[in-house]
Protein backbone atom coordinates (compact mmCIF):
# COMPACT_ATOMS: atom_id res chain seq x y z
CA UNK A 1 0.00 0.00 0.00
CA UNK A 2 1.27 3.04 -0.58
CA UNK A 3 0.08 6.65 0.94
CA UNK A 4 -0.23 10.02 -1.45
CA UNK A 5 -1.47 12.90 0.59
CA UNK A 6 -0.18 15.62 -2.04
CA UNK A 7 -3.20 16.08 -3.96
CA UNK A 8 -5.03 16.33 -0.64
CA UNK A 9 -2.62 19.22 -0.22
CA UNK A 10 -3.44 20.54 -3.23
CA UNK A 11 -7.16 20.26 -3.24
CA UNK A 12 -7.18 21.90 0.40
CA UNK A 13 -8.34 25.43 -0.42
CA UNK A 14 -11.30 23.20 -2.52
CA UNK A 15 -11.73 21.41 0.87
CA UNK A 16 -11.93 24.56 3.07
CA UNK A 17 -14.43 25.95 0.48
CA UNK A 18 -16.46 22.95 1.52
CA UNK A 19 -15.72 23.60 5.29
CA UNK A 20 -16.84 26.84 5.04
CA UNK A 21 -19.87 25.84 3.20
CA UNK A 22 -20.70 23.52 5.66
CA UNK A 23 -20.19 25.95 8.26
CA UNK A 24 -22.38 28.63 6.90
CA UNK A 25 -25.32 25.67 6.59
CA UNK A 26 -24.66 24.73 9.70
CA UNK A 27 -25.05 28.00 11.35
CA UNK A 28 -28.05 29.01 9.36
CA UNK A 29 -29.63 25.92 10.09
CA UNK A 30 -28.92 25.73 14.05
CA UNK A 31 -30.65 29.28 14.29
CA UNK A 32 -33.53 28.34 12.14
CA UNK A 33 -34.04 24.89 14.07
CA UNK A 34 -33.36 26.54 17.33
CA UNK A 35 -35.58 29.76 16.90
CA UNK A 36 -38.66 27.93 15.05
CA UNK A 37 -37.98 24.61 17.11
CA UNK A 38 -39.21 27.37 20.12
CA UNK A 39 -42.11 28.86 18.34
CA UNK A 40 -43.26 25.66 17.09
CA UNK A 41 -43.14 24.42 21.00
CA UNK A 42 -44.87 27.34 22.08
CA UNK A 43 -47.53 26.87 19.43
CA UNK A 44 -48.16 23.44 19.94
CA UNK A 45 -48.42 23.80 23.87
CA UNK A 46 -50.48 26.71 24.06
CA UNK A 47 -52.50 26.90 21.08
CA UNK A 48 -56.32 25.30 20.29
CA UNK A 49 -56.20 21.64 18.35
CA UNK A 50 -56.95 23.49 14.87
CA UNK A 51 -54.22 25.04 15.30
CA UNK A 52 -51.67 22.47 16.92
CA UNK A 53 -52.54 18.88 15.43
CA UNK A 54 -51.58 20.23 11.56
CA UNK A 55 -48.50 21.11 12.96
CA UNK A 56 -47.83 18.58 15.38
CA UNK A 57 -48.60 16.40 12.01
CA UNK A 58 -46.23 18.08 10.43
CA UNK A 59 -44.03 17.48 13.43
CA UNK A 60 -44.46 13.87 13.04
CA UNK A 61 -43.77 13.50 9.48
CA UNK A 62 -40.25 14.72 9.64
CA UNK A 63 -39.76 12.75 12.66
CA UNK A 64 -41.21 9.46 10.81
CA UNK A 65 -39.19 9.88 7.16
CA UNK A 66 -35.81 9.74 5.91
CA UNK A 67 -33.79 13.01 5.47
CA UNK A 68 -32.43 12.22 2.57
CA UNK A 69 -36.05 10.93 1.33
CA UNK A 70 -37.03 14.10 2.31
CA UNK A 71 -34.58 16.28 0.29
CA UNK A 72 -35.49 14.44 -2.97
CA UNK A 73 -39.38 15.42 -2.25
CA UNK A 74 -38.70 18.98 -2.15
CA UNK A 75 -35.70 19.03 -4.72
CA UNK A 76 -37.13 16.24 -7.55
CA UNK A 77 -40.84 15.50 -6.13
CA UNK A 78 -41.99 19.36 -5.90
CA UNK A 79 -39.51 20.04 -8.94
CA UNK A 80 -41.57 18.65 -11.18
CA UNK A 81 -44.19 21.99 -11.07
CA UNK A 82 -41.74 24.60 -9.35
CA UNK A 83 -37.95 24.31 -9.04
CA UNK A 84 -36.66 25.75 -5.77
CA UNK A 85 -33.00 26.36 -5.43
CA UNK A 86 -30.90 23.82 -4.41
CA UNK A 87 -29.38 25.08 -1.65
CA UNK A 88 -32.81 26.73 -0.43
CA UNK A 89 -34.25 23.24 -0.35
CA UNK A 90 -31.06 21.89 1.89
CA UNK A 91 -31.51 24.80 3.73
CA UNK A 92 -35.50 24.26 4.50
CA UNK A 93 -35.11 20.84 4.39
CA UNK A 94 -32.62 20.39 7.29
CA UNK A 95 -33.85 23.22 8.80
CA UNK A 96 -37.78 22.10 8.97
CA UNK A 97 -35.99 18.61 9.88
CA UNK A 98 -34.37 19.63 13.17
CA UNK A 99 -36.83 21.75 14.21
CA UNK A 100 -39.41 18.86 14.29
CA UNK A 101 -36.63 17.16 16.69
CA UNK A 102 -35.66 20.63 18.45
CA UNK A 103 -39.45 21.07 19.24
CA UNK A 104 -40.00 17.52 20.69
CA UNK A 105 -37.10 18.68 23.25
CA UNK A 106 -38.38 22.65 23.96
CA UNK A 107 -41.99 20.80 24.34
CA UNK A 108 -40.81 18.17 27.49
CA UNK A 109 -38.65 21.08 28.96
CA UNK A 110 -40.75 23.61 29.14
CA UNK A 111 -43.63 21.20 30.32
CA UNK A 112 -40.96 20.59 33.21
CA UNK A 113 -40.40 24.19 34.45
CA UNK A 114 -42.63 24.21 37.36
CA UNK A 115 -46.28 25.83 37.59
CA UNK A 116 -44.57 27.62 40.67
CA UNK A 117 -42.75 29.78 37.95
CA UNK A 118 -45.54 30.57 35.97
CA UNK A 119 -47.97 31.34 38.76
CA UNK A 120 -44.72 33.57 40.93
CA UNK A 121 -44.78 35.49 37.52
CA UNK A 122 -48.46 35.81 37.18
CA UNK A 123 -49.11 37.41 40.78
CA UNK A 124 -46.14 39.93 39.88
CA UNK A 125 -48.37 41.09 36.94
CA UNK A 126 -47.16 39.39 34.31
CA UNK A 127 -49.46 38.85 31.72
CA UNK A 128 -49.69 34.96 29.96
CA UNK A 129 -47.47 35.69 26.96
CA UNK A 130 -44.47 38.24 29.03
CA UNK A 131 -44.42 34.76 31.62
CA UNK A 132 -43.95 32.49 28.71
CA UNK A 133 -41.17 34.97 27.02
CA UNK A 134 -39.56 36.74 30.24
CA UNK A 135 -40.07 33.07 33.02
CA UNK A 136 -40.60 29.76 31.04
CA UNK A 137 -38.84 29.94 27.71
CA UNK A 138 -35.17 31.21 28.68
CA UNK A 139 -35.59 28.23 31.34
CA UNK A 140 -36.58 25.49 29.19
CA UNK A 141 -34.07 26.94 26.99
CA UNK A 142 -31.25 26.39 29.78
CA UNK A 143 -32.64 22.91 30.60
CA UNK A 144 -32.72 21.75 26.55
CA UNK A 145 -28.86 22.92 25.88
CA UNK A 146 -27.12 19.22 26.55
CA UNK A 147 -30.07 17.18 23.81
CA UNK A 148 -30.00 20.83 21.62
CA UNK A 149 -26.22 20.50 21.46
CA UNK A 150 -26.44 16.68 20.74
CA UNK A 151 -28.71 17.28 17.87
CA UNK A 152 -26.74 19.94 16.56
CA UNK A 153 -23.80 17.89 16.14
CA UNK A 154 -25.60 15.24 14.48
CA UNK A 155 -27.27 18.03 12.29
CA UNK A 156 -24.18 18.85 11.07
CA UNK A 157 -22.93 15.52 10.11
CA UNK A 158 -26.47 15.45 8.14
CA UNK A 159 -25.31 18.07 6.06
CA UNK A 160 -23.44 15.70 3.87
CA UNK A 161 -26.57 14.14 3.17
CA UNK A 162 -26.55 17.78 1.34
CA UNK A 163 -24.75 16.69 -1.43
CA UNK A 164 -26.76 14.56 -2.96
CA UNK A 165 -28.96 17.29 -4.51
CA UNK A 166 -25.59 19.00 -5.38
CA UNK A 167 -25.01 21.56 -3.01
CA UNK A 168 -20.71 22.24 -2.59
CA UNK A 169 -20.23 21.13 0.78
CA UNK A 170 -17.12 19.44 2.37
CA UNK A 171 -18.13 16.05 0.77
CA UNK A 172 -19.45 17.06 -2.36
CA UNK A 173 -16.28 19.01 -2.98
CA UNK A 174 -13.67 16.07 -2.35
CA UNK A 175 -16.09 14.02 -4.56
CA UNK A 176 -15.07 16.30 -7.13
CA UNK A 177 -11.38 16.69 -5.55
CA UNK A 178 -11.40 12.86 -6.11
CA UNK A 179 -12.77 12.64 -9.58
CA UNK A 180 -9.96 14.39 -10.92
CA UNK A 181 -6.73 12.86 -8.89
CA UNK A 182 -8.36 9.20 -8.18
CA UNK A 183 -7.45 9.16 -4.27
CA UNK A 184 -10.36 8.41 -2.43
CA UNK A 185 -8.16 6.90 0.65
CA UNK A 186 -6.69 9.82 1.55
CA UNK A 187 -9.37 12.48 1.01
CA UNK A 188 -11.95 9.95 2.65
CA UNK A 189 -9.33 10.09 5.85
CA UNK A 190 -8.45 13.68 5.49
CA UNK A 191 -12.71 15.27 5.44
CA UNK A 192 -13.29 12.04 8.53
CA UNK A 193 -10.44 13.88 10.32
CA UNK A 194 -11.97 17.68 9.50
CA UNK A 195 -15.61 15.93 10.46
CA UNK A 196 -13.61 14.87 14.06
CA UNK A 197 -11.97 18.42 14.48
CA UNK A 198 -15.28 19.88 13.58
CA UNK A 199 -17.00 17.77 15.98
CA UNK A 200 -14.22 17.93 18.94
CA UNK A 201 -14.76 21.97 18.74
CA UNK A 202 -18.63 21.77 19.23
CA UNK A 203 -18.47 19.14 22.04
CA UNK A 204 -16.01 21.82 23.48
CA UNK A 205 -18.57 24.79 23.23
CA UNK A 206 -21.19 22.82 24.79
CA UNK A 207 -19.69 21.61 27.45
CA UNK A 208 -18.59 25.66 28.61
CA UNK A 209 -21.97 26.68 27.72
CA UNK A 210 -23.56 23.99 29.87
CA UNK A 211 -21.30 24.87 32.43
CA UNK A 212 -22.17 28.52 32.47
CA UNK A 213 -26.20 27.64 32.40
CA UNK A 214 -25.87 25.10 35.42
CA UNK A 215 -25.40 27.74 38.00
CA UNK A 216 -28.72 29.35 36.53
CA UNK A 217 -31.11 26.22 37.05
CA UNK B 1 -56.40 54.25 42.79
CA UNK B 2 -56.40 56.34 46.10
CA UNK B 3 -59.71 55.95 48.11
CA UNK B 4 -60.59 57.47 51.35
CA UNK B 5 -58.23 56.30 53.67
CA UNK B 6 -61.67 54.51 55.45
CA UNK B 7 -61.96 52.31 52.45
CA UNK B 8 -60.68 49.12 53.72
CA UNK B 9 -57.57 47.83 51.77
CA UNK B 10 -58.66 44.31 50.96
CA UNK B 11 -62.51 43.20 51.20
CA UNK B 12 -64.18 40.09 50.72
CA UNK B 13 -67.80 39.37 50.66
CA UNK B 14 -69.27 35.79 50.03
CA UNK B 15 -66.34 34.48 48.57
CA UNK B 16 -67.29 30.70 47.67
CA UNK B 17 -65.06 28.70 45.60
CA UNK B 18 -65.94 25.09 44.59
CA UNK B 19 -62.96 22.44 43.04
CA UNK B 20 -65.64 20.13 41.29
CA UNK B 21 -68.16 18.76 43.59
CA UNK B 22 -65.82 19.84 47.00
CA UNK B 23 -66.73 23.26 48.21
CA UNK B 24 -63.08 24.78 49.77
CA UNK B 25 -64.56 28.19 50.63
CA UNK B 26 -68.37 28.07 52.15
CA UNK B 27 -68.75 32.07 51.50
CA UNK B 28 -66.50 34.21 53.73
CA UNK B 29 -65.71 37.84 54.46
CA UNK B 30 -63.43 39.39 55.66
CA UNK B 31 -62.21 42.86 56.17
CA UNK B 32 -58.50 44.01 56.28
CA UNK B 33 -57.75 47.54 57.22
CA UNK B 34 -55.01 49.14 55.90
CA UNK B 35 -51.56 48.82 57.71
CA UNK B 36 -53.16 46.31 59.48
CA UNK B 37 -52.17 42.45 59.72
CA UNK B 38 -54.80 39.36 59.51
CA UNK B 39 -53.49 35.83 60.20
CA UNK B 40 -54.85 32.87 58.83
CA UNK B 41 -54.98 29.55 60.84
CA UNK B 42 -56.10 26.74 60.73
CA UNK B 43 -55.58 22.71 59.59
CA UNK B 44 -54.33 21.48 56.03
CA UNK B 45 -57.14 21.66 53.72
CA UNK B 46 -59.47 24.27 55.45
CA UNK B 47 -59.00 26.33 52.73
CA UNK B 48 -56.56 29.14 54.00
CA UNK B 49 -54.44 28.91 51.14
CA UNK B 50 -57.12 28.67 48.24
CA UNK B 51 -58.61 32.13 50.06
CA UNK B 52 -55.14 33.97 50.20
CA UNK B 53 -54.84 32.65 46.21
CA UNK B 54 -58.05 33.89 45.72
CA UNK B 55 -57.37 36.99 46.26
CA UNK B 56 -55.30 37.60 43.93
CA UNK B 57 -57.32 35.58 41.09
CA UNK B 58 -54.61 32.74 41.04
CA UNK B 59 -58.11 30.32 42.00
CA UNK B 60 -61.22 31.89 40.19
CA UNK B 61 -63.76 32.54 42.47
CA UNK B 62 -67.65 31.35 41.87
CA UNK B 63 -69.52 33.56 44.04
CA UNK B 64 -69.08 36.92 45.71
CA UNK B 65 -66.78 39.56 45.36
CA UNK B 66 -63.12 40.91 46.27
CA UNK B 67 -62.13 44.28 46.10
CA UNK B 68 -58.72 45.68 46.98
CA UNK B 69 -58.39 49.59 48.10
CA UNK B 70 -62.03 50.34 46.46
CA UNK B 71 -61.76 48.15 43.35
CA UNK B 72 -63.67 44.97 42.39
CA UNK B 73 -60.45 42.17 41.61
CA UNK B 74 -62.97 39.15 40.37
CA UNK B 75 -65.03 40.87 37.64
CA UNK B 76 -66.95 38.24 35.54
CA UNK B 77 -68.27 40.47 33.54
CA UNK B 78 -65.13 40.80 31.79
CA UNK B 79 -63.72 37.94 29.68
CA UNK B 80 -60.40 37.13 27.50
CA UNK B 81 -57.99 39.72 26.92
CA UNK B 82 -59.74 42.71 28.65
CA UNK B 83 -60.06 40.32 31.87
CA UNK B 84 -56.57 39.56 31.58
CA UNK B 85 -55.38 43.38 31.48
CA UNK B 86 -57.48 43.86 33.82
CA UNK B 87 -55.93 41.24 36.85
CA UNK B 88 -52.22 42.22 35.46
CA UNK B 89 -52.96 45.92 36.11
CA UNK B 90 -54.87 44.47 40.03
CA UNK B 91 -52.25 41.86 40.91
CA UNK B 92 -49.17 44.61 40.14
CA UNK B 93 -50.82 45.91 43.54
CA UNK B 94 -50.56 42.97 45.29
CA UNK B 95 -47.03 41.00 46.57
CA UNK B 96 -47.45 37.39 46.67
CA UNK B 97 -44.84 35.09 48.58
CA UNK B 98 -45.16 31.55 48.03
CA UNK B 99 -44.18 28.43 50.25
CA UNK B 100 -41.61 27.05 47.82
CA UNK B 101 -40.48 30.78 47.60
CA UNK B 102 -40.64 30.23 43.12
CA UNK B 103 -37.88 32.74 42.59
CA UNK B 104 -36.56 32.80 38.81
CA UNK B 105 -33.52 30.54 38.77
CA UNK B 106 -32.59 31.84 35.40
CA UNK B 107 -32.09 35.13 36.78
CA UNK B 108 -29.72 36.96 39.26
CA UNK B 109 -30.93 37.50 42.94
CA UNK B 110 -30.67 41.16 41.93
CA UNK B 111 -32.50 40.49 38.36
CA UNK B 112 -35.47 38.66 40.24
CA UNK B 113 -36.59 41.86 42.26
CA UNK B 114 -36.07 44.22 39.72
CA UNK B 115 -37.17 42.55 36.47
CA UNK B 116 -41.18 43.37 37.43
CA UNK B 117 -40.26 46.81 38.01
CA UNK B 118 -38.37 47.47 34.79
CA UNK B 119 -40.29 45.75 32.48
CA UNK B 120 -43.98 46.36 34.47
CA UNK B 121 -43.36 49.77 35.34
CA UNK B 122 -40.84 50.81 32.80
CA UNK B 123 -38.14 51.82 35.55
CA UNK B 124 -34.81 52.24 33.35
CA UNK B 125 -32.00 50.30 34.29
CA UNK B 126 -30.08 52.72 36.76
CA UNK B 127 -32.98 53.54 39.02
CA UNK B 128 -34.38 50.03 38.85
CA UNK B 129 -30.98 48.50 39.95
CA UNK B 130 -30.70 51.28 42.86
CA UNK B 131 -34.16 49.87 44.04
CA UNK B 132 -33.05 46.38 44.20
CA UNK B 133 -30.56 47.00 45.70
CA UNK B 134 -32.32 48.75 48.27
CA UNK B 135 -34.87 45.88 48.78
CA UNK B 136 -32.20 43.58 49.21
CA UNK B 137 -30.19 45.66 51.69
CA UNK B 138 -34.22 45.24 53.54
CA UNK B 139 -33.98 41.72 53.57
CA UNK B 140 -30.40 41.48 54.83
CA UNK B 141 -28.83 40.43 51.22
CA UNK B 142 -27.31 43.01 49.56
CA UNK B 143 -23.98 41.26 49.06
CA UNK B 144 -25.96 38.33 47.24
CA UNK B 145 -27.39 40.72 44.50
CA UNK B 146 -25.37 39.34 41.54
CA UNK B 147 -25.25 35.10 42.97
CA UNK B 148 -27.87 32.68 41.63
CA UNK B 149 -30.76 31.46 43.59
CA UNK B 150 -29.22 27.78 43.86
CA UNK B 151 -26.81 28.72 45.73
CA UNK B 152 -28.91 30.56 48.27
CA UNK B 153 -30.54 28.82 51.62
CA UNK B 154 -33.86 28.56 52.12
CA UNK B 155 -34.59 31.30 54.18
CA UNK B 156 -32.56 33.99 52.01
CA UNK B 157 -34.52 32.76 49.02
CA UNK B 158 -37.80 33.65 50.74
CA UNK B 159 -35.95 36.45 51.76
CA UNK B 160 -35.27 37.84 48.09
CA UNK B 161 -39.05 36.78 47.02
CA UNK B 162 -39.91 39.44 49.43
CA UNK B 163 -38.21 41.58 48.22
CA UNK B 164 -39.03 40.74 44.74
CA UNK B 165 -42.51 41.06 45.95
CA UNK B 166 -42.02 44.67 47.48
CA UNK B 167 -40.49 45.85 44.10
CA UNK B 168 -43.88 46.74 42.68
CA UNK B 169 -44.82 48.89 45.50
CA UNK B 170 -47.62 47.14 46.87
CA UNK B 171 -50.76 47.89 48.57
CA UNK B 172 -50.95 44.48 50.50
CA UNK B 173 -48.70 41.62 50.99
CA UNK B 174 -49.77 37.90 50.69
CA UNK B 175 -48.08 35.47 52.23
CA UNK B 176 -48.80 31.82 51.31
CA UNK B 177 -46.87 29.65 54.84
CA UNK B 178 -44.12 31.53 54.01
CA UNK B 179 -42.21 29.58 56.00
CA UNK B 180 -43.58 25.87 55.58
CA UNK B 181 -40.94 24.88 53.84
CA UNK B 182 -37.46 26.10 56.06
CA UNK B 183 -36.11 24.09 58.09
CA UNK B 184 -36.37 25.33 61.84
CA UNK B 185 -33.66 27.38 62.19
CA UNK B 186 -34.43 29.72 58.72
CA UNK B 187 -37.74 30.50 60.05
CA UNK B 188 -36.49 33.09 62.66
CA UNK B 189 -34.69 35.16 59.84
CA UNK B 190 -37.98 35.45 57.42
CA UNK B 191 -40.11 36.44 60.56
CA UNK B 192 -37.76 38.88 61.43
CA UNK B 193 -38.16 40.58 57.53
CA UNK B 194 -41.84 40.38 57.86
CA UNK B 195 -41.85 42.21 61.46
CA UNK B 196 -39.87 44.98 59.69
CA UNK B 197 -42.60 45.09 57.53
CA UNK B 198 -45.46 45.58 60.09
CA UNK B 199 -43.60 48.07 61.71
CA UNK B 200 -43.54 49.89 58.88
CA UNK B 201 -47.40 49.20 58.97
CA UNK B 202 -47.27 47.47 55.60
CA UNK B 203 -51.11 46.01 54.95
CA UNK B 204 -50.54 41.65 55.04
CA UNK B 205 -52.60 38.53 55.11
CA UNK B 206 -50.25 35.77 56.80
CA UNK B 207 -51.38 32.00 55.97
CA UNK B 208 -49.34 30.50 58.30
CA UNK B 209 -48.55 27.13 60.93
CA UNK B 210 -46.65 29.43 63.04
CA UNK B 211 -48.74 30.37 66.23
CA UNK B 212 -46.40 32.52 68.36
CA UNK B 213 -45.74 34.81 65.38
CA UNK B 214 -48.70 35.03 64.39
CA UNK B 215 -49.73 35.96 67.75
CA UNK B 216 -46.94 38.27 67.96
CA UNK B 217 -47.30 40.51 64.54
CA UNK B 218 -50.91 40.53 64.09
CA UNK B 219 -53.92 42.63 64.43
CA UNK B 220 -56.20 39.93 64.31
CA UNK B 221 -56.44 36.27 63.83
CA UNK B 222 -58.57 34.01 62.21
CA UNK B 223 -59.30 30.45 62.41
CA UNK B 224 -60.34 28.66 59.62
CA UNK B 225 -61.76 24.90 59.24
CA UNK B 226 -63.88 23.46 56.05
CA UNK B 227 -64.28 26.28 54.09
CA UNK B 228 -65.53 28.63 56.73
CA UNK B 229 -63.78 30.93 59.34
CA UNK B 230 -64.47 29.75 62.75
CA UNK B 231 -64.09 32.08 64.94
CA UNK B 232 -62.47 35.35 64.44
CA UNK B 233 -60.89 37.60 67.59
CA UNK B 234 -57.61 39.56 68.50
CA UNK B 235 -54.80 37.35 68.22
CA UNK B 236 -54.62 38.00 72.12
CA UNK B 237 -58.03 36.93 72.53
CA UNK B 238 -58.33 34.05 69.62
CA UNK B 239 -54.74 32.21 70.93
CA UNK B 240 -55.22 32.49 74.67
CA UNK B 241 -59.48 32.22 75.29
CA UNK B 242 -60.76 30.52 71.80
CA UNK B 243 -64.75 30.27 71.98
CA UNK B 244 -65.31 27.19 70.04
CA UNK B 245 -64.82 23.63 71.03
CA UNK B 246 -62.99 23.19 66.93
CA UNK B 247 -60.43 26.51 67.42
CA UNK B 248 -59.49 24.93 71.06
CA UNK B 249 -58.55 21.40 69.48
CA UNK B 250 -56.57 22.69 66.62
CA UNK B 251 -54.29 25.12 69.18
CA UNK B 252 -54.24 22.47 71.66
CA UNK B 253 -53.37 20.10 68.49
CA UNK B 254 -50.59 22.73 67.42
CA UNK B 255 -49.36 24.34 70.38
CA UNK B 256 -49.61 21.73 73.23
CA UNK B 257 -51.53 24.00 75.83
CA UNK B 258 -54.88 23.94 76.58
CA UNK B 259 -56.03 27.39 75.03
Amino acid sequence: MEFDFSPVITYFPTLLKGVGATLLIGLVVALMSIIGGQIVAVISLYTRKVVNWPLRFLIWLFMTTPLLLQLYFLYFGLGQWILIPAIAVGVLGLGFHYMAYNADIFIATIKSVSSGQYEASRSLGFGHLATLFYIILPQAFHRAIPQLGNNMIIMVKDISVLSAIGIAELVYLSQYAISVTFRPFEFYITIAVIYYLINLLMETGQSWIERRAAARR
Amino acid sequence: MTQATDTPMVELKGVKKRFGDLEVLKGIDLKIDRGKIISIIGPSGSGKSTLLRSINNLEMIDEGSILLDGVQVNRPDLKGLAFERHINHIRQNMGMVFQHFNLFPHLSTLENVTLAPRKLKGVDARSARELGMELLERVGLADKASVYPSSLSGGQKQRVAIARALAMRPKVMLFDEATSALDPELVEEVNQVMKHLAEEHMTMLIVTHEMAFARDVSDWAMFMDGGVVIEENTPDHLFSHPDQERTCHFLRKHLGNPG
